[in-house]
């Protein structure tokens, strides 16, 4: 067997650990009820689609009647719900993204590329393991044992290529555009910022208008814009870029989530992200001190935040060290204060934003001086 | 454990693997002919605008003339003289092209909203019932492609 005949076979045999997958799915599955719902709310407000001017990219005659719309919207609506409680929960994901596709392809003018991302995603999903943790139906057994979570992941590679997809998309069309390269089309986005902001009853100090309205801020923005993308498409793939590309792409979708109006496309693409976390859970480890009251409040907000099963919890008793924590990260390094909490930043999703400044801070902060040995 | 129809053989995985990445590179590369872009993510891809001013071709006294729609209603009567009145905004329903005689920004870009226009001029004069002076409607089109005036385009959809 040739070397690239044995890779193929390990791809397509790799097994892992599902936790995560199960996390992903309630995010999907709630990003899919919600695309659903705007659908229905558009049918009751605006009545429906095909008796008004639409394009479909399917035969007319293949479009659903009023009331067959009706019945699969409502399925959908079911199919987002069965998904996100576990109940059938990979039947029910493929139901709800393949109906959402269907419906895409009635009409044209109803394509946004978040909501085809989050279809692509939601179908995806639904050929990886992700029924074997967080299915809510199952009550405080929610996640299976961890030797029933392993499992062929095939299908989540699959799903990061599509997120790298969905990047080099939009990166790509960008830099064969000499206006957006130039800044020009970020500028007269820019340029309308300052009247839209004064029309919801806050206008922008002058100094802040001064700097959206000026060509050279433009230009960086939009090359900034391509740069950010092109490196989360491809940083995603290299595990010394990663943590960077992840931590970038949330900044950026935070900053557009606040700027432009993209529906869903900002919270799908950050929940996306958790396909790339190392699936395997408890390789960190999270000490803290017994009887130390910030210490305690601490160890109990990361039993609360640690949805992705990052942290072995471990009290140790107050007189081993000064230190309230420590934190252990899968390379082994032992770290207390600043440097702790930006180890546990990397690893708590609701934390991650704050894991680059936290590094920052740590290293300008560090005084010279030798490394805590690890007790393991 | 659970079981589901969705775990892929080993034999299925790289034939679903393989089909799965053919497809959406097929849709990726395409859409970069495609008008609108369609499944090509291509977000925030342009900063244009357009300005829709409606007109209709009429027939009357045996002439052909150009009359101008002024905020996409007019009225008409049939052969009973039963008034009718036809309205772009109640037909066309989408929010880039139902705005008429000022600029608004191009979704997608120009193409996008001048492909998407076509349908629309075809739609709504298939559904000009009890219209019997309107042979065809015509889109004149001012265009501002990020920011440069670029000029005028002029659609029209014949009544068959």
């Amino acid at each position: 067997m040739s070397a690239f005949g044995d890779a193929w076979r390990r791809f397509f045999a790799e097994e892992r650990d599902a936790w995560v997958l199960g996390l992903l799915r309630l995010a999907i599955s709630a990003l899919l009820f919600f695309n659903g719902l705007r659908l229905i709310l558009e049918l009751s407000n605006g009545g429906y689609f095909a008796d008004y001017f639409h394009i479909p990219m399917l035969p007319e005659a293949w479009l659903p009647g009023r009331s067959g719309y009706q019945l699969l919207l409502g399925l959908q609506a079911l199919a987002s719900l069965a998904a996100f409680i576990g109940w059938w929960p990979r039947e029910a994901l493929l139901t709800a993204s393949s109906l959402g596709l269907y419906f895409l392809t009635c009409d044209r003018l109803q394509y946004h590329n978040n909501r085809y991302a989050l279809l692509l995603l939601g179908f995806l999903l639904a050929f990886t393991p992700c029924d074997r943790s967080f299915s809510l139906v199952r009550g405080r057994e929610h996640t299976l044992p961890r030797d029933q979570r392993i499992a062929p992941t095939f299908a989540r590679r699959l799903f990061q290529i599509q997120v790298s997809l969905v990047y080099l998309g939009s990166t790509g069309g960008k830099l064969l555009d000499a206006d957006w390269r130039s800044g020009l089309v970020l500028f007269l986005r820019f340029a309308d910022a300052p009247a839209i902001s004064a029309a919801h009853g806050f206008p922008l100090p002058a100094w802040v208008v001064g700097i959206l309205t000026s060509a050279w801020f433009a230009s960086f923005a939009a090359k900034a814009a391509i740069a950010s993308e092109l490196l989360i498409a491809l940083g995603i793939w290299l595990p010394q870029t990663r943590r960077l590309s992840l931590w970038l792409g949330v900044i950026f979708h935070v900053s557009i989530e606040f700027t432009a109006r993209v529906e869903l496309f900002s919270w799908l693409m950050v929940a996306s992200y958790l396909a790339f976390v190392v699936p395997e859970v408890r390789e960190r480890r999270f000490e803290f001190a017994r009887g130390n009251v910030r210490a305690e409040r601490l160890a109990r907000l990361v039993a609360l935040l640690d949805w992705c099963a990052r942290f072995e919890r471990t009290p140790m008793s107050s007189a081993s060290d000064g230190a309230a924590f420590y934190v252990t990260n899968r390379e082994g390094r032992r770290a207390s204060g600043a440097l702790g909490l930006a180890q546990l930043a990397e690893a708590i999703p609701l934390f991650f934003p704050l894991w680059l400044p936290l590094v920052l801070y740590a290293k300008l902060s560090a005084r010279p001086r030798s490394p805590s040995p690890s007790p393991a | 454990m659970p079981r589901s129809l969705l775990n892929l053989s080993p034999r299925l995985r790289p034939l679903f693997f393989c089909a799965y990445l053919a497809t959406q590179l097929f849709l990726l590369f395409r859409a970069q002919t495609s008008p609108d872009l369609v499944f090509g993510f291509q977000m925030f891809n342009a900063s244009s605008q357009l300005k829709i001013s409606l007109f209709r071709k009429v027939r009357r006294h045996g002439r052909t003339r150009v009359v101008s729609v002024r905020d996409g209603e007019w009225q008409t009567k049939d052969r009973s003289g039963t008034r009718h009145t036809h309205r772009w905004q109640d037909r066309v329903r989408y929010r880039n092209l139902s705005t008429l005689d000022q600029f608004v920004h191009a979704a997608y870009g120009l193409d996008a909203q001048l492909f998407r226009l076509q349908y629309a001029l075809d739609d709504f004069a298939q559904h000009l019932a009890g219209d019997q002076e309107t042979e065809a409607l015509i889109a004149e089109v001012d265009t501002r492609k990020n920011g440069r005036e670029v000029g005028h385009v002029r659609l029209q959809a014949d009544r068959r």
